[in-house]
């Protein structure tokens, strides 16, 4: 009886903190709030790091307030962004997305062109002219200007240079250097693999693909907005060397590879030789690593060539919101883009900076100075190709994923794969054409 | 003789098939465990994949920083209870109508409530976020709450709970003048109070660990729960996975679950004994 | 007499009363939606291409579609595996488990919770944790396998042979425990010298947990079958997290296929007829159970 009693109290009791807690008033906010939807992953304290530059641009512009909302990973923050705007809500007035999603926001209406803003900032052309070339690939469409890079990336190779000076090798500098170091570097006991030559994930497969093409002299996709190449032999034989990785050279294991989580722990504990993954990972390796970490560009086909492509994510600014808060967040997006603030966030979280002027600052030179890796890594964008956009870009990805799984699964041969991902890809862009 | 030592090997043989699987199906927790307590600088590899150099509560440190922690565990709090008073309520009358009453459309009302149970909330993102913004509720606990105040799977468990109550005993308290209020509060919930308590403990556990609709139907610290913070620890983004700051993470969220299921767990599992189910 | 009559009244509304919160919550936060979703299924709109963003009435032209895709055949294929490969078996282990643990010996209650605490674990933790464990090579589970004599492949999530495979074992690992409380309720509730006669004694354990403990256990059984079906359409996240729908498309499933074409491809119109069918095939099994479950029964 006690015991009912107690839990009719408790419950009571329970409910009511409930209904308080959710019905507490909201904080009043200043003139003009503005909401910044922000990837997170476990890569740097991130958060931390953008709530410092938050506070620092509100005391510069104290009418404004920043509302950084960090909702898990790019597609959480893409799904969050689409159901706001689709379920009749007001989307945030900037958001970081990824740089591909460029065609897709842009014909959902979602985005707004940055021309305007560009043009009355009087140093905004010099302002545009800054930013690394390969960041902004992908920022242009229909004759404007839809994005602004800040998170950024690009594919690299990092190598044990222990394990390579051990055995006398250089790093590579053409496919098959690659594929004789990797195998030269591979060990067994008995017929157990023990240490791979070489691990390149393949799980989400299309990006870290994309060097092995441009460094064979053909990326997967061209100049047009619905144009793709997967069927183009230069293509085909990149496939072909992916392959021949493991098949050929025995440097790599064999089939599809969904060991993105994995790949950076397994060099940095000596697993591996060769790692193929993203700038992003450089300071987690070099912290992990007791060894001497080698980053360069993915090796090309031919002696003396060399590949990337850039990745991550662009400053997107909203349509359909008060033009306060578009004026905001555009001084926003300024702020950001300082060349000082770009280095101190490409220092603080191991992305890169995204303008040029970032690399001429005295930090970012001594920060440089002292991790020469981060000098070989930015290297790397200088043989870097555009990254995988076009329009219809979820069906098309999917198609060119599905094929060229199939291909390293030996299900299909490369160009058989190539030849179907191609003939599917124009179908399902015939309405752009 | 030889039957009894051949009944004491077999329970032997099922205490240690017990234990096997026991161990086998607690393996990922121990690892989680063990490796949220590796140093982050020590990375897992072959033949090391278990405790690193040294143990450490590092990560436990990192990761509480890297998320408004403690703001979050009183939302969730709030979310939870919240979502269990209201349901125990709504649930239960429910439940009472649909055992005491006869009523036209009763079979047709039951299998539309039902219709909750079987449509994942995950398809139908878009038109309940426009419902909660016309109710005004975007960004409260309120908004992540109010799409399960109804619960079908409740409903259903305690009407079964209800059924089991011998009808004699409604009966007679139905002849001697009982109000409804009566009858369900002194016949119908005492014997199926353990229930109420298991439905209870699905619920919270359900609804600790939702994170995909919060994510959407709230933006500011004020109102997002746990999950929104374990979330930045399992986007492996750009980087390799982070597996001592994710374990740790992980056990943070979870921690107090355990602990709750530890205190109810007799109960939760005794309460099924009278939740009439068969 | 008028005492009487406002009583009678007042019970001839009060059921309804009674169940209308329920039934509201329901309605708004279920029903519309759903209806929404039927509704917007007959029209075309894409929101990735500009002349296809406003919806138009296409009839059934999305079910069509649909229909007579290869790929909405494979993730049917897809589903139907992972559906035969998880739900039987999940519920099998349920009911061992319930059998190892409703037993009056010590520790018991451990052995409890560890067949259930996997239930309470975020899925999205649990597949991270399991994505380490399928690691090629060293990762615990094909370690396991290996110390077993297994010698076969063991790129989990990158072969797609393995793939959905290995997210049903991560569903029946984190379902099974779920399910055993229920069979657990079950068996305390069974008549206990029959019980005892269904116990662990002796030759005839097999026969008598077939002859007597199931049949008695049928409507638990009905009950737990409907929630694994259910679950086995509604959970995806360890797909994300393990392979996302991977390697070509071998593990996507029908959810995961929906999310696609919703939040990747921005169709909101053949996603919407995605969901209708996701709907309509939980409906038909959901009350085809619930008919032989509530058979001979006298009440709803």
């Amino acid at each position: 009886m006690t015991l009912r009693k107690l839990s009719a109290l408790a419950l009571l009791v329970l409910l009511l903190t409930g209904m308080l807690a959710a019905c507490a008033p909201k904080e009043e906010a200043g003139p003009v709030t503005i909401q910044v939807y922000y990837p997170v992953a476990v890569d740097a304290p991130i958060a931390a790091i953008f709530d410092g530059y938050i506070e620092k641009f509100q005391e510069q512009n104290p009418n404004i307030t920043v509302e950084a909302v960090y909702s898990g990973g790019y597609g959480d923050v893409k799904t969050a962004i689409q159901t706001t705007i689709d379920g009749g809500g007001e989307p945030p007035a900037l958001a970081v997305m990824l740089a591909t999603d460029l065609y897709d926001l842009v014909n959902a209406g979602y985005i707004l062109a940055l021309d305007d803003y560009i043009a009355a900032d009087e140093d905004g052309a010099a302002y545009m002219q800054d930013f690394i070339a390969s960041f902004m690939e992908n920022s242009h469409y229909d004759g404007k200007t839809w994005s602004i890079p800040f998170q950024r990336s690009a594919v690299l190779m990092y190598y044990n240079a222990d394990f390579f000076a051990e055995a006398g090798l250089e790093p590579p500098d053409s496919w098959a250097a690659w594929g004789e170091a990797g195998q030269a570097l591979t060990q067994k006991d008995s017929d157990e693999v023990t240490r791979w030559g070489i691990e390149f994930p393949s799980g989400w497969p299309y990006w870290l693909f994309q060097p092995l093409a441009i460094g064979n002299g053909q990326n997967i996709i061209g100049e047009g907005d619905a144009e793709v190449y997967f069927d183009d032999p230069k293509v085909i034989e990149a496939v072909q060397f992916y392959i021949d990785l493991s098949e050929k050279y025995g440097a790599m294991a064999a089939g599809v590879q969904s060991i993105w989580g994995q790949a950076p722990t397994d060099l940095a504990s000596g697993q591996t030789a060769m790692i193929v993954h993203s700038s992003g990972s450089l300071n987690t390796l070099l912290e992990q690593a007791d060894f001497e970490v080698g980053v360069m560009p993915l090796p090309g086909k031919t002696a003396g060539t060399y590949a990337s492509v850039p990745g991550g994510g662009n400053l997107y600014l909203f349509d359909n919101i008060d033009k306060v808060k578009q004026d905001a967040a555009w001084k926003f997006i300024r702020f950001l883009s300082e060349p000082e603030r770009a280095a101190d966030f490409s220092i603080q979280s191991g992305y890169f900076a995204s303008c040029k002027g970032a690399y001429e600052t005295e930090v970012m030179k001594a920060y440089m100075a002292d991790n020469p890796q981060v000098a070989q890594a930015r290297a790397a964008l200088d043989v870097a190709g555009a990254e995988f956009s076009v329009q219809n870009l979820g069906e098309v990805r999917g198609i060119f994923h599905n094929y060229l799984q199939q291909a390293y699964n030996g299900e299909l041969s490369a160009a058989e794969a190539m030849a179907a991902a191609q003939a599917e890809a124009d179908a399902a862009m015939e309405a752009f054409k | 003789m030889s039957n009894k030592f051949r009944i004491r090997a077999g329970k032997l043989a099922v205490s240690f098939l017990t234990l096997g699987l026991s161990l086998l199906w607690l393996t990922p927790v121990f690892w989680t465990l063990i490796a949220s307590l590796r140093p982050a600088d020590d990375p897992l590899g072959r033949g090391n994949v278990w405790f690193g150099y040294t143990l450490t509560l590092a990560n436990y440190w990192r990761a509480w920083s890297m998320a408004p922690f403690g703001e979050y565990y009183l939302n969730t709090v709030s979310l939870v209870l919240m979502i269990l008073g209201v349901q125990l309520v709504t649930v239960t009358i429910a439940a009472f109508a649909f055992t005491y009453y006869q009523f036209k459309g009763k079979k047709a009302l039951f299998f539309f409530i039902l219709l909750q149970m079987m449509i994942p909330t995950s398809a139908l993102l878009a038109p309940n976020f426009s419902t909660i913004s016309k109710l005004g509720l975007f960004d409260t606990i309120l908004a992540i709450g109010i799409p399960y105040f109804g619960s079908a799977f409740g409903t259903f468990l305690l009407r079964q709970a209800f059924l089991e109550v011998p009808r004699d005993l409604v009966d007679a308290g139905t002849i001697d003048g009982c109000s409804w209020w009566q009858l369900l509060w002194h016949i119908y919930l005492p014997p199926s109070l353990p229930t109420l308590i298991a439905f209870g403990l699905s619920s919270v556990i359900w609804h600790w660990n939702e994170f995909l609709w919060p994510l959407i139907v709230t933006n500011s610290p004020n109102s997002r729960p746990l999950t929104t913070g374990l979330v930045r620890f399992t986007q492996l983004g750009e980087i390799g996975a982070q597996w001592s700051l994710l374990t740790a993470a992980t056990l943070l969220v979870v921690g107090p679950l355990f602990i709750i299921f530890l205190i109810f767990q007799r109960r939760f599992i005794q309460s099924f004994v009278h939740s009439g189910l068969k | 007499m008028e005492k009487e009559t406002a009583r009678s009244r007042i019970d001839r509304y009060l059921p309804y009363l009674l169940v209308l919160p329920t039934f509201a919550f329901v309605s708004l936060f279920t029903v519309w939606p759903t209806l929404s979703a039927l509704y917007r299924s007959f029209f075309q709109q894409r929101l990735n291409i500009a002349k296809f963003r406003t919806p138009t009435f296409i009839g059934l032209g999305n079910y069509a579609d649909i229909f007579s895709d290869p790929h909405f055949h494979r993730v049917l294929g897809n589903t139907l595996f992972y559906i035969i490969g998880t739900v039987p078996l999940s519920i099998l282990l349920g009911f061992l488990f319930a059998m190892l643990v409703n037993r009056k010996v010590r520790n018991v209650g451990l052995a409890r919770l560890a067949f259930f605490h996997t239930t309470i674990l975020p899925m999205v933790s649990a597949a991270t944790v399991w994505m380490f464990f399928f690691t090629p090579g060293y990762g615990l589970f094909n370690t396991a396998l290996a110390a077993l004599g297994y010698s076969g492949p063991q790129n989990w999530t990158g072969s797609p042979d393995l793939a959905l495979l290995a997210v049903m074992i991560v569903a029946i690992w984190k379902n099974a425990g779920y399910y055993m409380i229920f069979y657990l309720a079950g068996l305390q509730n069974l008549p206990t010298p029959l019980y005892e006669a269904a116990g662990l004694d002796g030759a005839n354990w097999w026969q008598k947990i077939w002859s007597l403990t199931l049949p008695l256990l049928r409507r638990t059984t009905l009950f737990i079958t409907t929630i694994a079906f259910i679950d086995a359409f509604r959970t995806i996240d360890h797909i994300f997290v393990l392979t996302s729908g991977g390697p070509s498309e071998a593990s996507t499933v029908l959810l995961y296929y929906l999310w696609q074409k919703r939040f990747e491809q921005l169709d909101i119109g053949l996603s919407s007829a995605l969901t209708v069918i996701l709907i309509l095939v939980l409906l038909v099994f959901t009350i085809t159970n619930f008919r032989v479950s509530e058979k001979g029964e006298e009440d709803v």
